[in-house]
C-alpha cells in the first residue's frame, strides 16, 4: 500500500513485452525511492464511518513512516516501518509498541488494510507466475488482465490475484485477491489518475472487502512528492515519536 | 421333585467343595469390584472434566445477543447499540431456580505491551465482585491481587506475564480497537497474575474490570457481550438455559441462551464416549470371568457325574438337574455379588471423600480442552452398580449352562458302571 505513493516513470508498453514485464512495470510503479506526500483515509463500516488525514513517509521498499495529523484525537499517532518490523507510537500514552507478529494480518488502524499489506515488500514476479487472462478491450479501453498465481514455495497469503492494467499508461485500474479456496477475499481499485510530483499515478485507491459488504477504506493522496531527499537515520523511534518538524 | 428342592441341592453343592466354590465366589467379586470402581474412577474423571472445563471461564449458562456466536463481533452487545438494564438481566436470570449466580461480561481483543514486548491480548471485561461466584478463573492468582472495580488494571495469565516480562504492581500498555472506530489505548497496571494450567487462557487472557474496559473501548455501562451464570449441577444447565430462553423471548433484538452442552460439546462427547466405554469394560471383565466360572462349574459337574446318573436311573428328568446346576451357578454369583459389594461400597465411600492423589507421579493433564488434576476421586456408579450386579448373575448363569447340560445327558447306566 505505501508501495503505490512510491511511482516510477512509465515509458507505453510495446505489445511484444511479455505478461512478467508488464505485472513487474505496474508493481515498479508502486514502488520508488523514496517520497513524501499527505494523504486521506476514510474508512466506511456497518458501525461507524471516520477520515483520517495523514502525512506519509516512505524509502525504498524497507522504510515508511505515517502520521495522523486529524482528527484531534488520533493527531499524533504514528506508524513505522522498518523492514519487516511495524511500531506504533500512541502519543495518549507517550509509549512505541511494537506489533507481534501475531498481529500482522490485524487490521491497520482500524482500516480494512492490514499491517501485513505495510510490511510487505517483496515483488509481485519474485512471488508469482504470471499469465495473460484477458487481452482486448473492456468497456472500450484496451486492457491486459493478468492472473498471479503464487509459486509453491513463496510466502504469500493469497491463493489468486488477478490485475487489470490499462494499456494506454499502464495504470492499473483495479485487482481481485482471492483466498486460498479461490474466493474472492478483496478488491482494490485505482482511481483518480493524476500527475502528482510529476508523475501519473492513481490518486485514490479502495478497498472493498468481499466478506464485509457496504464496507471498505479509501485512500486519497491530496500531494506526493518523489525522490525527495530521505536517509534510513530519518525511519527512527525517535523520529515515530517526535511530534513536529519530521520533515 | 420340587422346586425347592432342586434350590437347596444347588446350594448344598457349594458346599462340597468350599475352597473351589470361595475362589470362584472371589473372581466374580473381584470382577464386580474392578467394573464398579473402574467405571467410579472414570466418572470422577469426567465430572471433574466438566467441572474444570465449564468451571474456570465457561460457567455453565451463557447469554448472548443471538448473533454474538460464533463470530463473536464487539458490536454484537446484549440488546444492541442501546445496551440493557444489566443489573435487572442479572436478576432475572438468577431467578431461575438452578441458577446460583450470574456475572456480566465484555469481550475486547488488541494488545498489551510492556515496552519490551508485546503480546495479543483476549481482553474479559469482568465484575470484580460478581465473577468469582461464576468462574474460578480469578480464584487461580498465583501473585498480587485481583483488579480493583473502576480501576486501570488487569489480571494476566502466567504466560503472558512471561513473555512481557513484568510484574504485579508494574504498567503496562493497553491497545483495543473501540466501538467508535478509534483504537482505544491507555496505562494500566498489572495487579495480578493468574495460571489456571490451561495454555490458551494463561497466555492470551486479561481480565479487566469492567468498567474499564468499556470505557476503552467506548462501551456504555448497559453495553456487555455476555452473562454468564453458575449452574452448581452441571447437568441441569441444559433444562435451565431452555427455561431462561421462554423467559427472555421477546426481547429485541433476539437474546440466546446457552448451556455448557452446546457451548462445548466436546465435553458432552467426551462424557458419552466414556458411557460406553462403561459397557465395553463390563463386557470385557464379565466375559472373562465367564470361562473361569465355566471351568469351574464343569469341574464340579465332571466329578458329580454318578449322582447325576443316579438321579437320572431313579426317575428324574434332566430338566432338574439342568435347573440344579443352575442354581448352583445362581447362588455361587449371589455370594459373589455379596463379596463384591461388602468389598466395594467402603472403598468407594472412601476414595470419594479421601481420593488417592497421584499429582506426586504424573502432573495435571488435560482432556477435550478441560483440565484433569491426576486425583482419583470416585464418583457414585449408581447405574452401574445395578449393572454390574445384573451382569455378574447373567455372568454366572450363562456359564453354568453347558455344564448343566452335559450334566443332564449323562448315560445312567455306563456312567453307573463306571464304564
Amino acid at each position: 500500500m505505501v508501495g503505490l505513493l512510491l511511482a516510477a516513470s512509465v515509458h507505453a508498453a510495446s505489445a511484444q513485452e511479455s505478461a512478467r514485464d508488464i505485472v513487474d512495470r505496474v508493481d515498479r510503479l508502486l514502488r520508488g525511492n523514496s517520497s513524501r506526500g499527505t494523504m486521506r483515509m476514510d474508512i466506511v463500516t456497518v458501525h461507524w464511518s471516520r477520515s483520517m488525514e495523514m502525512r506519509i513517509w516512505s524509502l525504498g521498499t524497507k522504510y515508511a513512516l505515517i502520521r495522523v495529523t486529524a482528527p484531534q484525537k488520533d493527531a499524533g499517532t504514528a506508524t513505522l516501518k522498518a523492514g519487516t518490523d511495524i511500531w506504533n507510537y500512541l502519543p495518549r500514552v507517550d509509549r512505541t509498541i511494537k506489533l507481534p507478529p501475531s498481529l500482522m494480518s490485524a487490521s491497520w488502524m482500524g482500516s480494512h488494510f492490514t499491517n501485513d499489506d505495510l510490511v510487505k515488500e517483496s515483488r509481485m514476479i519474485d512471488d508469482y507466475d504470471i499469465t495473460i487472462g484477458f487481452d482486448g478491450e473492456r468497456d472500450g479501453v484496451e486492457v491486459w488482465e493478468f492472473v498471479l498465481v503464487p509459486k509453491p514455495e513463496a510466502a504469500v497469503v493469497w491463493g489468486k490475484v488477478v490485475e487489470q492494467v490499462r494499456k494506454r499508461d499502464l495504470m492499473p485500474l483495479w485487482a481481485n485477491y482471492y483466498d486460498d479456496r479461490g474466493e474472492l477475499a478483496r478488491t482494490l481499485r485505482f482511481e483518480d489518475f493524476r500527475t502528482m510530483g510529476g508523475r501519473l499515478v492513481p490518486a485514490k485507491m479502495v478497498v472493498l472487502p468481499a466478506d464485509k459488504p457496504g464496507e471498505s477504506t479509501t485512500i486519497t493522496y491530496a500531494d506526493l512528492e518523489f525522490d525527495v531527499p530521505l536517509d534510513p537515520s530519518f525511519f527512527s523511534l525517535r523520529r515515530l515519536q517526535r511530534d513536529a518538524g519530521s520533515d | 421333585m420340587a422346586e425347592r428342592t432342586w434350590w437347596r441341592l444347588g446350594w448344598r453343592n457349594l458346599g462340597r467343595n468350599r475352597r473351589r466354590s470361595v475362589i470362584t465366589a472371589v473372581a466374580l467379586a473381584v470382577g464386580y469390584f474392578s467394573v464398579v470402581v473402574l467405571v467410579g474412577w472414570w466418572d470422577g474423571v469426567v465430572v471433574e472434566m466438566i467441572n474444570n472445563g465449564t468451571g474456570i471461564l465457561t460457567g455453565q449458562l451463557q447469554l448472548h445477543d443471538a448473533e454474538y456466536l460464533p463470530d463473536r463481533s464487539v458490536y454484537r452487545t446484549l440488546g444492541g447499540d442501546a445496551g440493557v438494564d444489566v443489573p435487572a438481566l442479572l436478576a432475572r436470570v438468577t431467578a431461575d431456580p438452578a441458577v446460583a449466580a450470574a456475572a456480566p461480561r465484555v469481550y475486547g481483543g488488541g494488545l498489551v505491551s510492556s515496552g519490551a514486548a508485546t503480546a495479543a491480548a483476549a481482553f474479559l471485561g469482568v465484575d470484580p465482585d460478581l465473577e468469582p461466584h461464576v468462574s474460578r478463573i480469578m480464584s487461580t492468582l498465583t501473585d498480587g491481587r485481583v483488579p480493583a472495580r473502576g480501576a486501570k488494571e488487569l489480571l494476566i495469565g502466567s504466560e503472558m506475564a512471561r513473555i512481557l516480562g513484568v510484574k504485579p504492581g508494574e504498567q503496562v500498555v493497553v491497545v483495543a480497537p473501540a466501538v467508535d472506530g478509534s483504537m482505544g489505548n491507555d496505562l494500566f497496571i498489572v495487579s495480578g497474575i493468574f495460571a489456571t494450567g490451561m495454555a490458551d487462557l494463561d497466555r492470551t487472557f486479561a481480565l479487566v474490570p469492567i468498567d474499564a474496559l468499556q470505557a476503552l473501548m467506548v462501551l456504555d455501562s448497559g453495553r456487555v457481550h455476555e452473562i454468564a451464570a453458575a449452574v452448581p449441577n452441571p447437568w441441569n444447565a441444559p433444562q435451565a438455559a431452555a427455561r431462561l430462553d421462554s423467559v427472555l423471548a421477546g426481547t429485541t433484538p433476539p437474546l440466546a441462551v446457552e448451556s455448557w452442552t452446546s457451548l462445548r460439546p466436546e465435553l458432552v462427547e467426551y462424557a458419552q464416549l466414556s458411557e460406553s466405554f462403561n459397557w465395553v469394560l463390563l463386557v470385557i471383565i464379565f466375559g472373562m470371568a465367564i470361562f473361569g466360572v465355566a471351568n469351574t462349574m464343569l469341574m464340579s459337574t465332571f466329578e458329580r457325574r454318578r449322582e447325576f446318573a443316579l438321579l437320572l436311573a431313579l426317575g428324574s428328568l434332566p430338566n432338574g438337574i439342568v435347573r440344579s446346576v443352575l442354581y448352583e451357578a445362581i447362588a455361587l454369583g449371589a455370594i459373589g455379588l455379596l463379596a463384591g459389594a461388602v468389598v466395594t461400597l467402603p472403598v468407594l465411600v472412601w476414595w470419594h471423600h479421601a481420593p488417592p492423589d497421584l499429582s506426586r507421579f504424573v502432573g495435571d493433564f488435560t482432556m477435550a480442552g478441560a483440565l484433569v488434576r491426576p486425583v482419583l476421586r470416585v464418583e457414585y456408579p449408581w447405574s452401574m452398580m445395578v449393572e454390574a450386579a445384573v451382569a455378574l448373575f447373567v455372568t454366572a448363569a450363562l456359564a453354568a449352562v453347558y455344564p448343566a447340560i452335559r450334566a443332564s445327558r449323562v448315560a445312567p447306566a455306563d456312567t453307573l458302571s463306571g464304564r
